[in-house]
């Protein structure tokens, strides 16, 4: 199925750059740290998009024109996925794939997909944790040098799983980043301390200041894509992320 | 003659469930297919998320960017309750780059039915990183003695 979804290159694509992922999901955690980091980041521009038939009837217009809802956005290091709508649940997976096989040809040096993990009572918590999951022993060791801590027992459900999981298989160094979220409201804090995680691991270092400068009118504009969201999310089943995992050695 | 095979209570049953959650599915995206502002009224809606507990119902409202003091929790029957709360300032569509619909809001405003029976003379509020929750006991029965 992943031949029916076509990545569009309308610049050349560096090699061997960084990839990373901003796609919805809990808190829109992802997707906010995307948009801070398109506005933050020098000499960044949209280098390719998606085309595909098994997401919805649907473009988006910026100024005017017409924009596939899932766009890469890159500089000389750095290629970015990200999507202004909720990814249908039953596409994820050829979707993901596409995006994986394209950076594989790009020769990514590491994917790193951008999320975030719930918490209940979420308004109570001072300081929010950045969690990782990696796809291999070095990459685990790597992130414990930095020291992040490691999701180490539990489930995960999205587009970051189905990355970790690929990039698993093909031997690809994949991280995904979890900060602690709200599940169904968007969470501009997250995506800053996702953000700092990022700072750590890849040197990728943004102001974070506006982001939560900014946060209740992001919170605002984010409440349709929200939305559009907690739907997609139920329909993946999303909270069994909270459930205990029955450990099978 | 082929027989018909008589359907038993169970399969009733299931056929009744496979139904409900058809039903509840379909209501949820037709639910979601309007918009989440109203011109008329001037008002938008809050995301919000109710999660019920074996004690006790909770609501929680995510009102960004509103005053504390503004906030009105109203029960309006026995198992509904309307929240209002107003923004800091206006809001207006231009703000978001859209100049195709005019119109500028002022208040978050939604009703929320509680799915369970609860003693709404109980309600608690508080507000907290622009997060309403309101706690609702439920209310209970008489206890069965164990033999």
């Amino acid at each position: 199925m992943s031949g029916e979804v076509k990545i569009i290159e309308k610049k050349e694509i560096p090699l061997g750059a960084v990839m990373l992922f901003g796609f919805p999901d809990v808190g829109l955690v992802g997707v906010i740290a995307a948009s801070h980091l398109i506005s933050e980041l020098e000499n960044i521009e949209e280098v390719a998009y998606m085309d595909s038939k098994l997401l919805p009837p649907l473009i988006v217009l910026h100024e005017g024109l017409p924009h596939s809802p899932i766009r890469i956005f890159g500089n000389h290091n750095i290629l970015l996925a990200v999507s202004e709508t909720a990814i249908p649940a039953d596409v994820i997976y050829p979707i993901m794939d596409a995006l994986i096989d394209w950076g594989r040809s790009k020769k990514v040096k590491m994917m790193i997909s951008l999320s975030g993990i719930p918490i209940q009572d979420r308004q109570d918590l001072k300081e929010l944790k950045v969690f990782a999951a990696a796809s291999s022993q070095e990459m685990l060791k790597m992130l414990q040098e930095k020291e992040i801590e490691i999701l180490q027992e539990g489930y995960m459900v999205g587009p970051q799983a189905i990355m970790l999981q690929r990039c698993a298989t093909m031997g690809l160094p994949a991280i995904t980043l979890l900060a602690q979220c709200f599940l169904n409201y968007p969470d501009p804090e997250a995506a800053a301390e996702v953000l700092k995680g990022l700072a750590s691991i890849t040197g990728i270092k943004v102001d974070v200041s506006k982001l939560l400068e900014k946060g209740e009118e992001i919170r605002l504009r984010a409440r349709d894509v929200m939305r559009r969201t907690q739907q997609e999310m139920s329909k993946m089943k999303k909270t069994q992320e909270y459930d205990i995992p029955l450990y099978i050695s | 003659m082929a027989t018909k095979r008589k359907r038993s209570f169970f399969d009733i049953i299931d056929e009744y469930f496979e139904n409900l959650e058809e039903w509840a599915e379909e209501l949820g995206e037709r639910l979601l297919e309007r918009p989440s502002w109203n011109q008329k009224t001037c008002t938008i809606e809050p995301l919000r998320d109710i999660m019920v507990t074996p004690t006790e119902v909770i609501v929680t409202v995510d009102l960004p960017y509103t005053e504390e003091s503004t906030i009105k929790v109203k029960p309006l029957d026995k198992n509904t309750i309307e929240i209002t709360a107003k923004l800091k300032r206006k809001i207006r569509f231009d703000d978001f780059g859209i100049t195709h619909y005019k119109g500028e809001f002022q208040t978050f405003h939604c009703n929320t039915r509680i799915p369970v029976s609860v003693e709404m003379d109980k309600m608690e509020v508080r507000f907290k990183k622009g997060i309403l929750e309101v706690r609702l006991p439920r209310k209970h029965g008489y206890p069965i003695p164990i033999e």
